[in-house]
């Protein structure tokens, strides 16, 4: 589900079946740069080779805005150094789409970001002829950083209050637009008081992982909506258009990115080019790190607290069978068939105990690729040197769902799968 | 002379229809912010227009999403 390819194509096919008619914006929520293993001021190559390779899939596929959420600072730390930026906007113009109206660098070696961008389209129907400015400005709210607390200071930007920073800034956008978007990274209390508080406001597309597909909610003149995390569902707001050029009415759809639709060409050589780069950037470290002056320590004498599958099946033959037979014993080939077999974000779910004591790479841990036993039953090094009763117990379906949540495997369903892997 | 003159409505018939033509294109160009906008596969699927659902006089339309977390595909 998802992904770049099928989004592209469901775009175009949507202007197509509109013979063109319509303007059809991309924007998003936030959230799209990863801050992976973020320490020291400094991100990996790795995740930096991630992260360029979205800046260039957005700009070559004209998306028309992105939010900057805080997840995303690490990343725009590199981005908006003043040293080098002409250059780069050169090379990636995305990176002058990225709005924030309240995230500021704290030091004078990085620009602002822009609060928001403006474009403009000529309508064919609703006001035909008639030019419509759309004003998109982004909000994010802080870095959480435990139940009540937050951190307002992250990789060098400072995230200012979004609602003081949108009562400055959006009678300014109003007085250059004709219908606002904001794209506000926050809990749905926030949107609803950021619609309240704001007038100017028509649309706010909201995001912060989720995965609920409800119903589009109106607060003051705003109609307030989600994006589906990872863009799994690609989220589809029509707008009705009248005379004065003001949004009539706004319906919200979400279109399944599965199989229906089919991936555009020239979208998968953007997304291949990336994989084989990242690939080769994972390879590179992950060949240092399996170098002998740099061993796991959970490694180190044999002290890692999972067994591996084959210790598990020299006693359990029946169970091990069934295992065999499961997409769970298969689950690190589903990842190399699309080349992202080194790619933290999708292997933690195709092995075991990753950054645990078990999976750590194909170099250097192969023996925990897979969904393997004690992925569910937990780690059993002990059981295994030492077996007995009192190891095993699986917290079904809770456990399973870690990984088969909703935006991963949406179509889970614990009654159809249970039986296909009991044992 | 009455064949010059049919000669000459229909090449300015021509002449205004490809002015009608490329003024639609350049109109319609406005939205996609010169990206390419050809399909490479068959719109006609039933699916897929299914999928698109009723076109019912929509001026515009917001596409959007988030949380990809730096991944152009999703895994597996």
């Amino acid at each position: 589900m998802g992904g770049l390819a099928r989004r592209v194509s469901y775009i175009k096919a949507f202007k197509n079946r509109s013979n063109m008619e319509v303007p059809a914006l991309f924007v998003d929520a936030g959230n799209l740069f990863t801050d992976d293993r973020f320490s020291a001021s400094q991100l990996p190559a790795e995740v930096m080779t991630k992260n360029k390779w979205v800046v260039k899939g957005y700009g070559d596929f004209h998306h028309d805005a992105a939010n900057i959420s805080y997840v995303d600072l690490p990343y725009m730390g590199e981005l908006l150094k003043k040293d080098g930026f002409d250059k780069r906007v050169e090379e990636y113009p995305f990176i002058e789409r990225l709005v924030s109206a309240n995230i500021h660098p704290v030091d004078d070696q990085h620009r602002d970001p822009v609060p928001y961008v403006i474009r403009e389209v000529t309508l064919k129907r609703g006001a035909p002829g008639q030019k419509l400015r759309i004003g998109v400005v982004g909000f994010s709210e802080a870095k959480p950083a435990g139940p009540n607390a937050k951190e307002t200071v992250y990789a060098g930007f400072r995230i200012d209050d979004p609602f003081e920073a949108a009562r400055k800034i959006l009678p300014e956008l109003k007085q250059k637009a004709d219908i606002i978007v904001a794209l506000a990274y926050m809990d749905i209390a926030g949107s609803q008081r950021l619609a309240t508080e704001n007038p100017e406001i028509d649309t706010i597309i909201g995001a912060r992982q989720t995965s609920n597909m409800d119903e589009v909610q109106h607060f003051n003149r705003a109609t307030i909506t989600y994006a589906y995390n990872q863009t799994k569902y690609l989220g589809e707001l029509r707008v009705y258009v009248k005379g004065d050029k003001s949004a009539e009415n706004q319906i919200n759809r979400y279109i399944a990115l599965d199989s229906v639709i089919p991936d555009d060409p020239s979208a998968v050589e953007v997304v291949t080019a990336a994989h084989t780069e990242f690939t080769n950037e994972q390879n590179t470290s992950a060949q240092a790190a399996a170098a002998p002056a740099k061993p796991n320590p959970l490694l180190v004498g044999g002290d890692s607290p999972y067994a591996g599958v084959e210790a598990c099946a020299s006693c359990h033959q029946e169970q091990h069978k069934v295992w065999e037979n499961s997409r769970h014993a298969h689950a690190m080939a589903t990842l190399e068939k699309k080349n992202q077999q080194f790619d933290n974000e999708c292997v933690k779910c195709h092995s075991v105990g990753f950054q645990k004591g078990g999976f750590q790479s194909l170099y250097t841990t192969p023996q925990f690729a897979n969904v393997q036993c004690e992925e569910c039953h937990g780690p059993g090094g002990r059981h295994a040197n030492n077996p007995g009763k009192g190891y095993g117990f699986m917290a079904t379906p809770v456990g399973c769902m870690q990984c088969h949540k909703q935006p991963n495997d949406p179509d889970f369903d614990f009654a159809v799968y249970w039986p296909k892997i009991k044992h | 002379m009455h064949r010059k003159v049919s000669l000459l409505v229909m090449v300015a018939f021509l002449a205004a229809l490809a002015v009608i033509n490329h003024g639609c294109s350049r109109s319609s160009g406005q939205d996609s912010d010169g990206g390419d906008d050809s399909l490479s596969f068959d719109p006609n699927d039933p699916k897929l227009k299914e999928r698109l659902g009723e076109d019912d006089g929509y001026a515009l339309a917001i596409m959007y999403g988030a949380d990809i977390h730096g991944s152009l595909e999703t895994c597996g």
